[in-house]
């Protein structure tokens, strides 16, 4: 009885063989060149990147959600933004008419040179300074943001 | 007939009644915020201001929408080039509160932090002494220089770590300490 059993399994196998393995001959060149699905494995090269973000922010139909929410993503990222992102979302700015947003980017840029400011920022200003200009935007360092002008009372101490 | 005629008019306030609908968690945040303007997203979708050098741009704006400000935000509307330095930083401060060097700025709680750590130091030497003289019991008699002279005099006679040890380094012969 189980001889039985068996050599039934054993032909069931190969019937299903016979049915599976011509398929998967088929198939299996194309998946030989195939890329490695990885989920997060970005392959995005720098140019890429800037790219990007220079299209995000040169979209006519941004608003100030969507200007706040790349410059806040930005702001997280292990990098200075190229000048040309910058112009971009200079440029964003004042489509969506706000002032502040535009000299506050220019404060978390400058704040993304980190210990290098003395090399990175006067370059990125000395690319951007044509569109400041342009737009009549002032550097915080001509706004007097560049030392601390208020004092602001710790929250802990008020009470 | 009747009842479909009377319909109509109903229908046709609804949408007035839509606008004026607030949701619920809307008019909670609407309370706290007073008419501060919502322009983002923010850390994590509550309507909340916060200075931060990694997240420098908060959910709302920091001031509430005064006459003044409006009327500065039509001019901002035009070119940037005919705004005072006065009216640009009436701007910056209505968005922001501090700017990233304010934030940065020491505040010279290191000196406090320090300063305290050296009071509880001294407090603990105090207290050290003080337990010395009036809470603990004066040494045992095994820690007098005679009774230590004693224990090791003992030590050596009993040969103790003959190998490496203290055995070792002694000269049973001459009776005195290897050079």
């Amino acid at each position: 009885m189980f001889r039985i059993a068996i050599q039934r399994g054993f032909s069931c196998v190969k019937n299903i063989q016979s049915v599976i393995i011509p398929y998967y001959a088929k198939i299996q060149p194309a998946a030989v060149t195939s890329v490695r699905s990885m989920s997060k494995h970005s392959t995005e090269t720098d140019e890429e990147f800037d790219a990007r973000y220079e299209a995000y922010f040169n979209r006519t139909d941004i608003d100030g959600w969507d200007v706040r929410k790349a410059m806040n993503d930005l702001q997280g990222m292990d990098l200075v933004p190229e000048p040309k992102i910058m112009i971009a979302a200079l440029r964003a700015c004042r489509r969506v008419n706000d002032y502040a947003l535009a000299v506050r980017f220019l404060e978390a840029v400058k704040d993304k040179c980190g210990t290098r400011m003395k090399e990175i920022y006067p370059f990125l200003l000395q690319e951007v300074r044509p569109t400041l200009d342009e737009l009549g935007i002032c550097t915080p360092e001509e706004m007097g943001y560049d030392k601390p002008e208020l004092h602001l009372e710790n929250v802990y101490d008020i009470h | 007939m009747a009842s479909n005629l009377l319909k109509v008019p109903i229908f046709s306030k609804l949408p007035s009644l839509a606008t004026r609908i607030i949701l619920p968690s809307a008019a909670y945040h609407r309370e706290r915020i007073g008419n501060r303007e919502v322009v983002g997203f923010g850390l994590n979708g509550e309507p909340s201001y916060i200075d931060r050098t990694d997240f420098p741009m908060p959910a709302i704006r920091f001031k509430e929408n005064s006459q003044e400000i409006t009327t500065l935000r039509e001019k901002e509307k035009g070119d940037w080039k005919e705004l005072s330095m006065d009216e640009k930083k009436t701007l910056y401060r209505a968005s922001f509160c501090q700017t990233f060097s304010e934030m940065k700025a020491p505040t010279g709680e290191w000196k406090s932090v320090l300063a305290g750590t050296f009071v509880a130091m001294a407090l603990t030497v105090w207290l050290y002494v003080w337990m010395k003289n009036f809470v603990y019991q004066p040494m045992p008699d095994s820690f007098t220089p005679e009774k230590k002279a004693a224990q090791l005099q003992r030590i050596i006679d009993l040969r103790v770590n003959p190998i490496e040890g203290l055995a070792s380094k002694y000269d049973y012969e001459n009776n005195r300490w290897k050079d």
